[in-house]
């Protein structure tokens, strides 16, 4: 025979066991959704530029051969190009934001941070918009700049990359070079994070509103 | 046969009660059915297209080329027999879908069909669209061509703008950072299993609470019959009007996609280190023509050293503004009395001004995805889509209060 009180010890009895089983349930959980983010892995073909590096054609029939000053026009277009570590032959295409643009432009019409990193006319920037991840592919030639082909981002490349129209929230970074012989070289690494920063970062840009 | 079934699964009383069920009839009732037309298309050309498609972006070698897995077996679908029409017919059908359920929309919208009590229909139906749109979205990275690949890669870009967690979102997503190896196996898994689960799910509610609650009825009805369900039995009358529309779905769509083959990918070729340029899918075509406008440097701060920035404002919270009003709407427009036949939209100015308006704003902020070919500013863009909107609000409201008059205090519609 079972009394209310009975009943009623039953049921928290029970209440409590289904709680504190769906509660160590769910929290177990958190560990496979933990590892939905897959992990970042580290070769040499996804290490950021560094000093020392060549520059190699990113497409086109080049693509692969290292470039050199004759391969640039003057005043444009820019060629696409990835990093290449020359000790170990390692072309770094596997990271996309290791994607930049090589230009020759008149040197006097530089202005002075540009010409820090630039030689012999000679700038490199990332080649990824900084607004939504775009290729920066397209040169328009009349006004001399870097025009992004998904959103119509413009960036000046003789001041810097900046921004001159369109959408895109910061310049493109700079990647400082020099001249070795008649190739460009790596100097160093991006002036600022290439490719487009998650909502949490509030680096770059000018602060609105 | 019958009467075994019949002796096991009483098959006459279910008869009675659903198969003899009458439902309502009105040309503007298809719209929704073509939507389900379309998405029972898409499951048959999804199987065909699952039985040849790799979902991996590892290089091939086919025919001495060096090619991504995704893009080689969407080429090898398209060199079989009627494969490229079935990949067509695929992508048409997904924009029907999506078409067919925004009018539908905009049909109950203008006749006051989301009021109580089909309120919980109207919920279901929104999330109907935002499923079949993120479905459509997903589905457009598979084929891997440098078209497809540099779309979602824009759309990775946007998920990572959300505030706090949009990196880890993306991520989760993608596979890592678009294109990673990860990213394509996990876009087909949600793309062919876990979205159209829930679709099939959401669909299946959808027309459930339907039949329970009852179809609104055309106002005739109340003339010819009043406070009486006016229609025909969906056995065998409506199941004859449905299935003479699913062959015509299907011929008209045969028709479009052979003739007009979409996202043809040879001549788009693999992904490049350069992308080209983009335009998303149409019924994205707003969003996009918005994000081209809106201040680059525009950010609003949030505690913890987060920012709203320009893309999550202009693809996020622009799109989820529009999504709380309409979920808010049955809240703020109620009416008291159980409704049972729709409403005249000339009786409900306000209402079908503001339905007006919205249109012009997608229709124009559409107009702003051809920002760089119309060769508009962005300022004077800005003022087109406003005053646009303001001024299609405005000439519709008054052209139905000259043409019909003010509608009168009491409801009429009132049953």
């Amino acid at each position: 025979m079972s009394s209310k009180k009975t009943d009623a010890t039953r049921r928290a009895i029970v209440g409590a066991t289904i709680g504190v089983g769906l509660g160590i349930g769910s929290l177990s959980l958190l560990a496979p959704v933990v590892s939905l983010r897959p992990k970042k892995e580290v070769s040499p073909e996804t290490e950021p530029p560094k000093e020392g590096d060549l520059l190699t054609f990113a497409v086109g029939d080049k693509a692969g051969k290292v470039v050199t000053f004759d391969d640039l026009p003057l005043e444009g277009p820019a060629v696409l190009a990835y990093p290449k570590d020359p000790k170990t032959g390692v072309i770094k295409s596997g990271e996309k934001n290791n994607l930049v643009l090589l230009i020759r432009l008149k040197p006097d019409e530089l202005d002075d941070e540009v010409k820090k990193y630039s030689a012999d006319g000679a700038v490199c920037y990332s080649a990824i918009c900084t607004h939504l991840g775009c290729t920066v592919g397209e040169w328009d030639a009349s006004r001399g700049l870097f025009l992004c082909p998904c959103h119509k981002g413009l960036f000046d490349p003789r001041h810097g990359a900046e921004v001159v129209a369109g959408p895109p929230p910061r310049p493109l970074p700079t990647l400082p070079i020099r001249a070795d012989g008649n190739k460009p070289v790596v100097a160093g690494g991006f002036t600022s994070p290439p490719g487009v920063l998650a909502g949490t970062t509030a680096a770059g840009g000018s602060c609105a509103v | 046969m019958y009467r075994w079934f019949d002796e096991r699964l009483n098959l006459t009383r279910f008869n009675k009660k659903f198969l003899n069920k009458a439902f309502a009839v009105h040309h503007s009732y298809f719209i929704g059915e073509i939507a389900l037309f379309a998405f029972v298309t898409l499951v048959i050309t999804g199987i065909f297209l699952t039985f040849n498609y790799e979902p991996s972006i590892r290089m091939v070698k086919v025919a001495g080329k060096s090619l991504p897995a995704a893009y080689a077996s969407v080429l090898y679908i398209d060199s079989l027999p009627f494969g490229a029409v079935l990949r067509s017919v695929h992508h048409w059908s997904a924009s029907i879908m999506i078409a067919s359920a925004f009018i539908h929309l905009l049909r109950i919208l203008i006749s006051g069909a989301y009021k109580r009590p089909r309120e919980i229909n109207w919920f279901i139906g929104l999330l109907l669209l935002v499923l079949a749109i993120l479905t459509s979205f997903t589905g457009y990275s598979l084929p891997f061509d440098a078209f497809s690949a540099t779309a979602t890669g824009i759309g990775y870009g946007i998920g990572t703008s959300i505030p706090y967690i949009g990196e880890w979102v993306s991520q989760v997503i993608f596979g890592g950072e678009f294109p990673t190896v990860h990213s394509i196996p996990r876009v087909y898994s949600l793309h062919v299993l876990w979205f159209p689960l829930l679709l099939m799910a959401t669909l299946g509610l959808h027309m459930l609470v339907m039949v329970k609650q009852k179809h609104t009825q055309p106002t005739y009805a109340k003339k010819v019959a009043p406070g009486r369900i006016l229609g025909v039995p969906l056995m065998p009358q409506q199941a004859y009007m449905s299935t003479i529309l699913f062959l015509l779905y299907l011929a008209v769509v045969f028709f479009i996609a052979g003739t007009w083959i979409a996202h043809p990918i040879q001549i788009y070729g693999p992904p490049t280190a350069s992308t080209p340029p983009v335009k998303p899918d149409w019924y994205l075509i707003w969003v996009y023509g918005i994000l081209q406008i809106i201040p680059g440097d525009l950010k609003i701060p949030l505690p913890f050293g987060a920012v709203m920035n320009s893309e999550f404002i202009g693809s996020i919270l622009v799109p989820g503004v529009l999504g709380l009003a309409a979920i808010l709407l049955p809240f703020l427009d109620t009416r008291r009395t159980k409704m049972r036949y729709m409403e005249l939209p000339t009786r409900h100015p306000v209402r079908t001004a503001v339905t007006f308006a919205l249109l012009a704003f997608l229709v124009t902020t559409t107009l702003a995805g051809w920002k760089a070919e119309l060769g508009l500013s962005a300022g004077q863009l800005w003022a087109i889509i406003l005053g646009g909107s303001l001024l299609t609000y405005v000439v519709v409201y008054y052209a139905i209060i000259l043409i019909w008059g003010r509608p009168p205090k009491e409801d009429p519609d009132a049953a």
